[in-house]
């Protein structure tokens, strides 16, 4: 992947071709589905996407098909397209757990104050326990 | 049997360049279709947000992305240090035109002060405001610059805008005032100049673009530089310096510079991009230049000041066209080479 990180577009075209190689319009299709309709990738957007993802490694040509008339590509995850993903999975998974542990531990509560929170405002800090 | 929604998403695809088209046509036709219901397919269009994405995807192969043949590698690199030398040169220009002014009313008698500063408060709290904020959007070319040279690309984006409103602004002021049409050229021009690096700013650093690299020194010396060459430029020669000067100057230098270098050492010259991208910075500088000088003659200047913007016109005007010269040859010899 490139040092500029990857987008939320080409994690999920990566997370779609996790089991099986896809077509374009199959890449759409998943990618909506496990973003629960948040990313609807457009054609132009799916194809920008593979073509970076292509020339990092991360995906490669599976096999070409011929569907009345016209051409189908399917594309199938590399291992260095797994292992991105992977990491980029942990990294978003820490991310998400450790703002999980923080909305908890300053969620107001009615036993007192939240543990690590804390009683002490300091100077220059809103918000104390909220 | 091609259906009409088949034709236009086709005519849309034309917009991307033809060696992409003959790779990709077939498959994004394929995967466009696919979800459509055939009985449907002659009463729709491709919606909007399509052709956007094919669009972008359109600027985005022509400006060198992944896989793309020399030719567009080497426009993208050309756009990509247009924009970087544009605004350096507009960041310069701004920060050396603010400092001067600055330093002219410090020592300006107190009558030509007041009546300085009457332009910022004499028209109320509103209209003041106004001025202050038009007399500092320039000074965000810098941020762009430092910016773009951090690889934080939508900053340097958002603050090129902010910093080419100004000009919006004039060229609104002089349509909506009747003015004539040599105001109204030479601010029209200031603003295409503007809006032309905020442009290749946003169509040459698309995401999958290599970050801005400068051919020389640090940022922050080439700015430094930069300022101090157009500032000398002006101050060595207040009587003959007009806004057009300092620009001319920093290009003059700039462009001599990269000409020498190519003299002594061909072998690591040999990049089309950079003297391409000059020259044309030199074109947007000389047409800057040119109505500068036809708006001098206009109001009747003196003749040392028309004579010496008549003599940068005409070096500005070769250099390029040596630059012009050198970058398309270094071009056709790396096409030739493949």
């Amino acid at each position: 992947m490139t040092p500029r990180g990857m987008t939320q577009a080409a994690f999920f075209v990566l997370t779609a071709l996790v089991d099986q190689p896809r077509h374009g319009y199959g890449i759409v299709q998943v990618v909506d589905e496990l973003s629960e309709g948040h990313v609807q990738l457009r054609i132009g957007t799916l194809y920008g996407v593979l073509d970076r993802l292509a020339a990092d490694g991360l995906i490669e040509l599976d096999r070409e098909e011929v569907q009345q008339g016209r051409l189908r590509r399917y594309y199938r995850l590399t291992d260095a397209g797994g292992a991105a993903l992977s990491a980029e999975a942990q990294r978003m998974a820490a991310g998400a757990r450790a703002a999980t542990e923080r909305i908890a531990a300053h969620r107001p509560s009615a036993a007192g104050p939240a543990p690590g929170g804390g009683s002490v405002r300091r100077p220059g800090l809103a918000g104390g326990t909220a | 049997m091609t259906t009409l929604l088949e034709q236009r998403y086709r005519t849309v695809l034309r917009l991307l360049p033809s060696y992409y088209r003959a790779e990709r046509e077939e498959e994004m036709v394929e995967a466009y279709l696919h979800g459509i219901d055939e009985r449907n397919r002659d009463e729709l269009r491709p919606a909007w947000g399509e052709v956007a994405s094919i669009a972008a995807l359109a600027v985005r192969t022509r400006m060198g992305a992944a896989g793309a043949p020399a030719r567009y590698a080497t426009l993208g690199a050309v756009v990509r240090l247009f924009a970087l030398l544009s605004v350096l040169l507009q960041a310069a220009s701004g920060l050396t035109g603010q400092a001067l002014f600055l330093a002219w009313v410090r020592g300006a008698p107190a009558k030509d002060r007041e009546m300085v500063l009457m332009g910022f408060t004499g028209h109320g709290a509103p209209a003041g405001l106004y001025e202050v904020v038009r007399w500092l959007l320039p000074l965000a070319w810098t941020v762009a610059y430092l910016a773009l040279l951090r690889d934080h690309r939508r900053t340097a984006f958002a603050f090129a805008a902010l910093a080419a409103l100004p000009g919006l602004a004039s060229v609104t002021q002089h349509l909506g005032g009747g003015q004539d049409t040599l105001v109204v050229s030479f601010s029209l021009t200031a603003a295409a100049f503007s809006w032309l690096t905020v442009l290749a700013l946003c169509c040459g650093f698309h995401r999958d673009a290599p970050p801005a690299r400068l051919p020389l020194s640090s940022p922050g010396l080439v700015l430094m530089g930069t300022c101090v060459l157009m500032g000398a430029s002006t101050v060595v020669w207040p009587g003959d310096a007009d806004p057009e000067w300092a620009g001319g100057a920093a290009f003059i230098a700039a462009a001599a510079g990269w000409l020498i270098a190519r003299f002594r050492s061909p072998q690591h010259t040999r990049d089309p991009a950079l003297p391409l991208a000059l020259a044309a910075l030199g074109l947007a500088v000389l047409v800057e230049r040119t109505l500068g000088l036809a708006f001098l003659a206009d109001a009747h200047a003196p003749g040392s000041l028309l004579t010496a913007g008549a003599v940068q016109a005409g070096v500005i005007a070769a250099l390029a066209a040596a630059l012009t010269t050198t970058g398309t040859r270094g071009l056709t010899a790396r096409w030739r080479t493949g």
